[in-house]
């Protein structure tokens, strides 16, 4: 029976992921389709082969936060008074409650226009959860802080990089007398990066644990690897961008920053990718990271500190993402590509490295944070560096406040799930898992 | 929702550029007008006075489509303030090219033969300066391309500097064709001459303007 009780996690776990996909496909596809590098149904492909290679090679790291690092099963089980298995049942009952307000919430809020973050929404939940069932306390707040900390510090080190990253590009090549010869020049540098960089994360330790036997894949071949690829790009891409731009010196300056940003189109095409991979990586934990915690009570009545997240589970996530993408994203990102949009390319690349290093190093980390609020904190960034022609204050304020009551919002939801599912199941569900560890 | 892309909006330096387009056509009524108007030709005078109404009218529509934006913008690259100076110079250039066109269809004047080679070199230096700074203000998407630095910026600054200089030679001129105009007490009524006095009161102002639009320009690529 506690096969029912798993199947039923794991469609919540299905709904949440579809709804992640469905939310915050547009903002990293966004770029590449809002700047005609791509056509629409490419983007929905590629987007859907990063997210899943992201969510499947480095989904794990974020996930062991969301099922075990905000709520402690084990503390639960310390209350006083908890018979056997009322720690286990409880922990089901929330994790599973917690999914489904936090899914609800993001519908409320897509209907209701608002954008919100997924990750905010499930710390939210969980951390609403954990309060209900044991109080104040069953909430692990030192991992609350690191979290809610990086959501302050992720956007800042986003805008950062993404003031750093457009710098470079205008000194380097925007800048210049010439820019198309400057872009011949400087260009490759920018693709050795993006592949060494997507190559490092897809490698690097993900690669290893998903497929069992590639001993020989050490760090050190990793890197070498990884310079080898980006190396090759790089003299490839030179080849190519110098036949495009080759004798183009000679046209007027407004001539050539156009000629320069079509260079820049399949580079956006690539960061947007990487960004996909990144939120991948990062957000499949909001949907499975509960699913996660509950497979663990099932198989061994506890949730198991050292053990890493079953393949499968990270494929169910990383399939969800993809079919809210399908679902949604065609919808969304038709609507991108007919507004006038003023992301050029070069503004995108440089968003969108500075958004993919960030959430990268931020899931390594084990920190889940916001892929949507990093990316805005890059754009700010650019601002910054005079980039953009400013930014739309009223959306600005929108994502301010949904940024301040989605974490509250989302807890309530989930406290008032879990206080009806623990009276209505709590007598139901106990007996399976008693059974089940027994 | 993709709110990336809301969050950018649109920027105000396209419609900007536009509006530096439609008052540059404002503005190259003034020498056929002058043509008109030593040809006699008041028809033609009447249809031009049309023409730059309905340029000067649809620079009106684009500016306040820049205004309205630039309130609910953050992280502009620019001063706002400065930029809507700017933008407010531009739109008297347009709005004096106008009234320029409106003088000529008030009364039925003919240019007198004695000053009418120093007008028109006071038209066509006027030109030369108001054409400098929209010729350097239709760089503005490009600046904004560039984020107003490298050699874009630089190559603006340079066409600002001659700016000044052109609009002291038409400064000069003025003067010195207003003493002309002056002098011609005696053979011509009042009416007609503050009638040239009138004419030249205004071109004076376009390019006055063109040097202020000129100097926010010049701060709104530096600061």
């Amino acid at each position: 029976m506690d096969f029912i009780i798993l199947a039923i996690t794991a469609l919540l776990g299905l709904y949440m992921a579809w709804n992640i996909g469905a939310n915050d496909v547009a903002n990293s596809m966004a770029p590449a389709v809002g700047s005609n590098a791509i056509t629409l149904k490419r983007a929905i492909i590629l987007a859907s082969i990063c997210e899943f290679a992201g969510a499947v090679l480095v989904g794990g790291h974020v996930t062991d936060t969301v099922r075990k690092g905000i709520v402690d099963p084990n503390f639960l089980a310390s209350i006083p008074g908890m018979q056997q298995g009322d720690a286990a049942t409880l922990f089901v009952i929330g994790m599973a409650s917690a999914l489904l307000a936090a899914a609800l919430w993001l519908n409320i809020s897509t209907w209701t226009g608002m954008p919100v973050s997924t990750t905010h929404s499930i710390v939210g939940a969980v951390a609403g959860f954990g309060i209900a069932a044991a109080g104040l306390d069953a909430v692990n707040w030192h991992k609350m802080g690191q979290i809610v900390a990086s959501w302050f510090i992720s956007p800042v080190a986003g805008g950062i990089l993404g003031f750093i990253f457009f710098k470079l590009i205008v000194v380097t090549i925007l800048g210049r007398e010439k820019p198309t010869r400057a872009a011949i020049k400087i260009t490759p540098y920018i693709v050795f990066f993006l592949v060494m960089v997507v190559t490092l994360a897809t490698v690097y330790k993900g690669l290893k644990q998903l497929i069992k036997g590639l001993d020989w894949l050490t760090d050190t071949h990793t890197l070498l690897f990884a310079l080898a690829l980006g190396l090759v790009s790089a003299v490839v891409s030179q080849i190519l961008i110098r036949r495009y731009l080759q004798g183009m010196d000679t046209l007027p300056l407004s001539e050539q920053l156009e000629k320069v940003e079509e260079v820049f189109s399949p580079l956006v095409v690539i960061s947007s990718c990487t960004v996909a991979f990144a939120h991948g990586s990062n957000d499949v934990a909001n949907a499975i990271g509960p699913l996660a915690a509950v497979f663990d009570i099932l198989q061994s009545g506890t949730v198991q500190m050292q053990v890493a997240v079953p393949t499968w589970i990270l494929m169910l996530g990383g399939v969800g993402l993809v079919l809210g993408l399908i679902t949604f994203g065609h919808r969304v990102l038709e609507t991108v590509g007919k507004k006038i949009t003023e992301i050029t390319p070069s503004r995108g690349v440089a968003a969108g490295v500075a958004a993919t290093l960030t959430v990268l190093v931020c899931t390594r980390m084990k920190l889940p944070v916001s892929t949507t609020h990093t990316l805005v904190g890059a754009v700010i960034g650019i601002g910054l560096a005079r980039g953009i022609g400013g930014i739309d204050r009223g959306v600005a304020k929108k994502i301010f406040t949904s940024w301040i009551i989605t974490v509250p919002a989302a807890g309530v939801v989930s406290i008032i799930l879990f206080i009806g599912a623990r009276a209505f199941l709590f007598d139901i569900i106990k007996p399976l898992i008693i059974a089940n560890s027994g | 929702m993709s709110f990336i892309q809301e969050l950018f909006g649109k920027s105000p330096f396209g419609p900007l550029v536009e509006h530096t387009k439609k008052v540059t056509e404002c503005v190259e009524v003034i020498r056929p007008l002058m043509e008109a108007l030593v040809n006699e030709d008041y028809v033609e005078i009447r249809r031009l006075q049309d023409q730059v109404s309905k340029l000067e009218y649809e620079a009106d529509l684009i500016k306040h489509e820049v205004r309205e934006h630039l309130p609910r913008r953050y992280f502009l690259p620019v001063d706002r303030v400065e930029l809507e100076k700017f933008i407010g110079c531009q739109d008297k250039i347009a709005d004096k090219a106008e009234d320029f066109a409106v003088i000529l269809t008030l009364r039925n004047t003919k240019l007198h033969p004695d000053i009418m080679d120093k007008f028109f070199d006071f038209v066509d230096q006027v030109f030369v300066t108001t054409k400098t700074l929209l010729t350097a203000a239709e760089e503005l998407k490009n600046l904004a391309e560039v984020s107003f630095s490298g050699v874009e910026a630089s190559n603006v600054l340079k066409l600002l500097d001659g700016l000044n200089e052109e609009e002291w030679k038409a400064d000069r001129i003025a003067r010195s064709l207003s003493k002309d105009i002056f002098a011609l007490e005696n053979q011509l009524d009042p009416i007609t001459l503050l009638f040239y006095e009138k004419m030249l009161l205004v071109l004076s102002e376009i390019a006055n303007e063109a040097e202020n639009a000129g100097d926010m320009l010049r701060t709104m690529i530096v600061t």
